[in-house]
């Protein structure tokens, strides 16, 4: 009996396949040539099975899509972006708005997106992409709220970003610094390769440019009903009436907004206040906003020192806080939510469907 | 029936934390109590700026406290011990710190 040896044979003889599937340098032909016929594994003789569909994504990836290989530098790359033969759909209409000038000029530089160039999904034509704050506006964010010590609502002003953004910003750069700090590496190829995807707000020292709405009005649940209230034409009816027609105790809508300053600001503006005079009155106002601000922690932090006695033993680990606190805020049932303790007659919560348990705020 | 502040343990497993309450010495810990004077939480927390010492937060109403002390409510000991700090009990020897002290005297003597 002959030893069983494997012939160690040529599994997919180069005679076999088709022309254009022979290993030829890689120069010459296009990567995604093999159509149909190729074998996918080096001991396999038999032909692939070509569907339609695999024909047809080979006919992209060589036709229309070849384009995605090498992606437009500086700007966003989605597919509605491009028509059906790869090309830009916006470099078409800026060559039909412009045609004497975008001849010489704008040949190779790809025109700014628009709108319907940001629809990532072409089958979801709602879908629309939008501006994530670029690096360096979000170096600026820090620098002017850490560095500067501006206030997170000036900041959110001057630059056109929504409160929280602005406040998100300042928390991660400062872990970010951290951890530079500590040596620790970053994800920066990775941070780099995502922000060459997306559109970008870009940081302009001299004329910020907005990055989203700030001055929102909040919807407030009191304000979702429909309410005819008869009033009498002889008088005023303002947005403070109502809020009052809403709920006894909703603030007016000039002052639910985020900013409500910027309402005195463009006021002044259509006075025609002189330009310094607003500014200073504005700083002014900002002044004193912040020194009630500061009054009012102190107030505070007064009040706990009178009422929380501190016990430090010499020899203990911790220290002692007494706070004195009132047994009547329970009310007269003892169920009031003031009321001191742990309370009877009320299952805990923590389990129950919907139940938040991430913290919304940052002790300060 | 003797009256008595002492704590009665909320929380979770391995997060105590105590109400201390006025009760009839002969009720259950967690039933209903006569008042709730306050709290005690037993896990100390880390200040906030991040100096000095990390702190046990007790709430309490000293004022009823008080009352309770002058018509008679026996404290238990953890609640002594609490009720020593901000002196409205004589302060209580332990139990380890009392033979020392005697055996002290007795040396001296």
């Amino acid at each position: 009996m002959p030893p069983r040896i494997r012939k160690a044979s040529l599994s997919c003889p180069l005679s076999h396949l088709p022309l254009s599937t022979r290993p030829q340098p890689s120069s010459l032909i296009p990567k995604y040539l093999s159509q149909h016929g190729a074998c996918s594994r080096d001991f396999s003789t038999s032909l692939q099975r070509s569907t339609g569909l695999r024909r047809d994504m080979f006919r992209w990836l060589n036709g229309p899509g070849a384009v995605f290989r090498d992606p437009a530098e500086g700007s966003t790359n989605y597919l509605s972006a491009y028509d059906r033969e790869g090309n830009l759909n916006r470099r078409k209409r800026s060559a039909r708005s412009d045609d004497a000038e975008a001849e010489n000029s704008s040949v190779q530089e790809v025109p700014e997106e628009e709108l319907i160039d940001l629809k990532p999904f072409p089958m979801n034509r709602n879908f629309i992409s939008h501006n994530v704050l670029s690096e360096e506006l979000r170096e600026e964010i820090y620098s002017r709220v850490v560095t500067l010590g501006r206030s997170v609502r000036v900041v959110s002003a001057e630059l056109g970003i929504d409160m929280n953004r602005v406040g998100a910003v300042v928390r991660l750069k400062t872990i970010e610094k951290e951890w530079q700090k500590e040596g620790k590496t970053l994800a920066k190829p990775y941070a780099r390769a995502v922000m060459e995807m997306v559109p970008k707000t870009p940081y302009n020292p001299n004329n910020p440019i907005p990055h989203e709405s700030i001055n929102d009005l909040p919807v407030h649940s009191a304000t979702m009903q429909q309410i005819f209230e008869p009033t009498s034409e002889s008088r005023r009816f303002t947005r403070e009436d109502a809020a009052k027609v809403f709920h006894p105790k909703l603030l007016p809508a000039d002052k639910r907004i985020p900013h409500p300053e910027l309402i005195e600001l463009e006021r002044e503006r259509l006075e025609s206040v002189p330009r310094e005079e607003r500014i200073n009155r504005q700083r002014e106002r900002l002044a004193k906003e912040a020194q009630l601000a500061t009054w009012r922690k102190e107030k505070k932090e007064e009040y706990e020192r009178k009422h929380t006695k501190v016990i430090a033993p010499k020899a203990g680990r911790w220290e002692f806080r007494f706070t004195d606190v009132s047994v009547d805020a329970a009310g007269k049932d003892g169920r009031g939510p003031d009321g001191v303790g742990w309370r009877y007659g009320m299952p805990h919560e923590d389990r129950k469907r919907g139940q938040v348990k991430i913290p919304t705020s940052v002790p300060a | 029936m003797v009256v008595k502040i002492r704590l009665a343990r909320f929380g979770k497993r391995n997060a105590p934390f105590y109400n201390i309450v006025v009760a009839h010495a002969r009720t259950a810990r967690n039933s209903k109590p006569l008042e709730v004077l306050g709290t005690y939480d037993p896990i100390p927390k880390e200040p906030l700026d991040g100096e000095g010492k990390a702190f046990k937060d007790i709430r309490l109403d000293r004022a009823r406290a008080k009352y309770w002390l002058g018509v008679g409510a026996q404290p238990s000991d953890p609640a002594w011990r609490l009720l020593t700090m901000i002196g409205l009990m004589p302060k209580k020897f332990t139990q380890t710190q009392q033979s020392q002290s005697q055996s002290k005297n007795a040396a001296e003597a």
